[in-house]
Parts: C-alpha cells; structure tokens; sequence
C-alpha cells in the first residue's frame, strides 16, 4: 500500500490494521483498504442511498482478493438494506471468499439478528469487536 | 370464556390433559398467576407442557405469532396434532395496546389456517374485561367453546377473508404537541436526527433510543422504497409514551407484514419485523389515503 493513512482501530480490538487510500467514497462513507489484514474499513452511514455501490465494491474486492476482513467499527448507522449489501456481496463469492466482520457496533449485531442474516455460509461474524461502541 | 382466575384453571385443565393424554405438544401463554396455578394443578405432568409468560412475549401483541409459528415448526416434524392456549388480552391492556390485540387475534385466523394441526383456545375473562371486548372476540374466533370440545362453528365470526383485510380503522390524532416533518428520499438522515432528538429528549436510554431510530429509519425506507418516494413523519408524548408515525401513499396490504420471521434467502421486507422486534409497540394501518405505521416506545 503506497499511501499510510493510519490505523483503522486506535486502541481498540482493531488496532494494528494499517488504512490505505479510500476505495469508495461518498458524502456519508468512506471505504478504505486495509493491509494487514487484506480488508476494507468502513467509517461513516451505510444505507438505502449507498447500499448497492457498496455492494458492488465489495463484490470486486471478493473476486479479486478472496476472504475479506471488514472493519466496522467506525459504522455510526447501517440500516437493513446495508446489511443486505454486506450478505449479497458474501452470497455473490459463492464460496470463493468469506466477509470476515469485524467490531459491529451491538445494535447492528442485534439488528443482523433480528433480521434472519446472523449466521450465513460466507458470512463470519468476529466478536473482536463487540464491546466498541 | 371463563370467569375468573379460578374458573380459567377449571376449564383449561381438561384440554391440556386431554392433549397431554393423546401425546400431544402443548403450549401455553397466559399470565404468570395463571401459569402458577395451572402447574401446581397439572402436578407432575406440568413437565410436560411448555408455559411461557404472555406479559413477556406479547407485550407487543405483534410477536404472538411468531412465537405460535414456531412452536409449529419445531412440533411439525411429529406428525401430531397440536394444542395451545393463548390470552394476550388482559384487564390492564393499554387502549392502543388492546386494539393491536385485537388485531392480532383476527390475524390468527390467516397465520395458523383452519388446517394446521393445531387446536388453539383463547381464553376470555368475562368478569375482568369489558363487554366490547368480550362483543369483539366473539367476531374474531371461528368456534366458541365451554373449553372441554370444540363448539358448533361460529356464525358471527366475520370469516377468514375478512379477518384478512387491510387493517383501515382509522388511529386516535395526537394532541396538539405534535411535531410533523415531511421527507423525501434524501432525507432520511433527518429522519435519524429528528427521532433521535426526541427520543434522548425524552429520556429514553441510549439502547432504547438506537432501537427507536433504527425503526423510524427503516419505515422510512419503504415510504421512500415504496410508499411514492416520500412520506411525513409525526412525532409526539402521549402520557408514557414516544410515538413516531409514518405516514406515506403505499399501501401495506399483507396482513402478516411485520409477523413473518424473514427467511435467510428472501428478499422479503424486514422493516416493519425489525421495527416490532426492537419497539414496545407498532400499529399499522392502510387507509384510503396511504399507510401508517406508529412506532410506540414506553417512556
């Protein structure tokens, strides 16, 4: 990665991830590489109004790279159709490569849940990050 | 019907031996009092049959199905017949809460089909509840019985397709203290902000208020989604309660929408389940100028 933008976690569960340059933007996300692990950082609102261009650069990332680490601890907001983007863009690899989740926020636990996407093949859910608010 | 906690265990009694005799599953979910009494009279055979505090899971009237639907799966696979006794409707119901209730009684009748092996009684206390309600339930049951067999059919039950049709019973308007604020499809980050603002302002915990602002968020997705592209949301305090409504110009017209457990593969909507799932209380209603959805969170 040529350009060091810090570590996603500060101290908490995710500290030690290096972010790269931003794979995605909006005015209300910013997708960021991370190396090491080979993954993505997300920080900012997924919802509605992002949810299918996440899911389209997290299908390419998938194809290209394999299993995916995805920080989430910097989520402030994620509605269904944004956990909807993360579960189709696992779906998609068809067992080519996993979505590794890590730090969600508890609601967004609890709403992965609720919803019926808590356990999916292709879909892990690290608790690394359970207590990171 | 029965009168009275004592009479409730003299006519339950029967049906769950009965069902327990016959090897059948049996489930019941009334109060804690009841549950008490019922075991201390079933004695050892209280083992057998499952109990669950209605207070705890029909607080929101919404979950009872759910909760039915998977009893069901979990017993479908026996081949049995199975029995269940459920009174979601007792003395202290809130207003709002008791015609969810209702509602909810009357959407039995779509979810658990006159052929699902399952025989479910409803109890009603005739001495504790008021005529009108005791008038309503009798709308709302295919059968009537004395609790020991099944009684002739109904001919006052209003039918399975009507206790189907869109729910159009208008709700009470708010009091004067009521906030509205219209929304298009980009504003559902005022959304967020404005329930959010409300729910903090009236004390709501954080959790409770992240709960709140998820399902406001969610029903505003489908007035943005479907409901013409926009919608107003209307916020207000009604004695102990947060309300937030959304109103919109689609229409909600399955009647299980918001009971149903979302499959993993389905597409299906997950917001208003989600929304019953994380709030105290949710009506829905589909009126000739659109729907509405009332999200209740208990202050």
């Amino acid at each position: 990665m040529s350009s060091i933008k810090g570590t996603s976690g500060g101290d908490g569960p995710m500290a030690g991830w290096i972010e790269g340059e931003p794979m995605y933007e909006d005015k209300q996300l910013v997708i960021r590489h991370t190396e090491p692990p080979n993954g993505l950082s997300f920080s900012g609102v997924v919802d509605l109004f992002n949810a299918d261009a996440v899911a389209r650069s997290l299908s390419a990332e998938l194809a290209q790279h394999g299993d995916l680490h995805i920080d989430l601890s910097k989520v402030e907001f994620c509605d269904v159709s944004g956990i909807r983007a993360l579960v189709s863009a696992a779906e998609g690899a068809n067992g080519s490569g996993r979505l590794v989740l890590h730090g969600l926020p508890p609601l967004l636990q609890r709403v992965m849940t609720v919803v019926g996407w808590g356990e999916l093949p292709g879909l892990e859910l690290c608790d690394c990050g359970t207590d990171v608010i | 019907m029965y009168s009275g906690t004592k009479d409730f265990v003299a006519r339950t009694l029967p049906f769950i031996q009965g069902g327990l005799k016959a090897a059948e599953p049996v489930l019941v979910v009334t109060g804690a009092e009841k549950i008490d009494l019922l075991r201390n009279a079933l004695g050892r055979d209280a083992k057998a049959v499952d109990f669950a505090d209605m207070a705890h899971v029909g607080s929101n009237p919404a979950r009872i199905i759910p909760f039915w639907q998977d009893f069901l799966d979990e017993h479908r696979a026996g081949r049995r017949p199975m029995r269940g006794i459920g009174e979601p409707i007792w003395a202290g119901r809130s207003a709002a809460e008791l015609v969810e209730c209702q509602r909810h009684e009357s959407l039995l009748n779509v979810a658990i089909s006159s052929e699902t092996p399952m025989w479910l009684l409803c109890p009603y206390d005739t001495t504790g509840l008021d005529p009108a309600v005791i008038g309503e339930a009798i709308l709302s049951h295919p059968f009537l019985t004395d609790g020991f067999v099944p009684g002739p059919p109904n001919r006052d039950y209003r039918g399975d397709e009507a206790s189907a049709a869109p729910f159009d019973v208008p709700l009470p308007e708010p009091g004067s203290d009521c906030h509205e604020f219209p929304f298009g499809p980009g504003g559902l980050t005022t959304v967020r902000e404005i329930v959010s603002g409300f729910a903090y302002g009236a004390g709501l915990s954080p959790s409770r208020a992240a709960d709140l602002v998820q399902s406001a968020h969610e029903v505003a997705v489908n007035s943005v989604r479907h409901g013409g592209g926009r919608g107003v949301l209307r916020v207000w305090r009604d004695s102990d309660r947060l309300i937030c409504e959304i109103a919109d110009g689609g229409r909600i017209d399955e009647p299980l929408a918001g009971r149903e457990r979302p499959r993993a593969g389905a597409a299906a909507r997950r917001g208003l389940w989600l929304a019953n799932k994380l709030c105290d209380l949710v009506q829905i209603r589909c009126l000739q100028s659109g729907s509405v959805v009332r999200l209740h969170m208990r202050i």
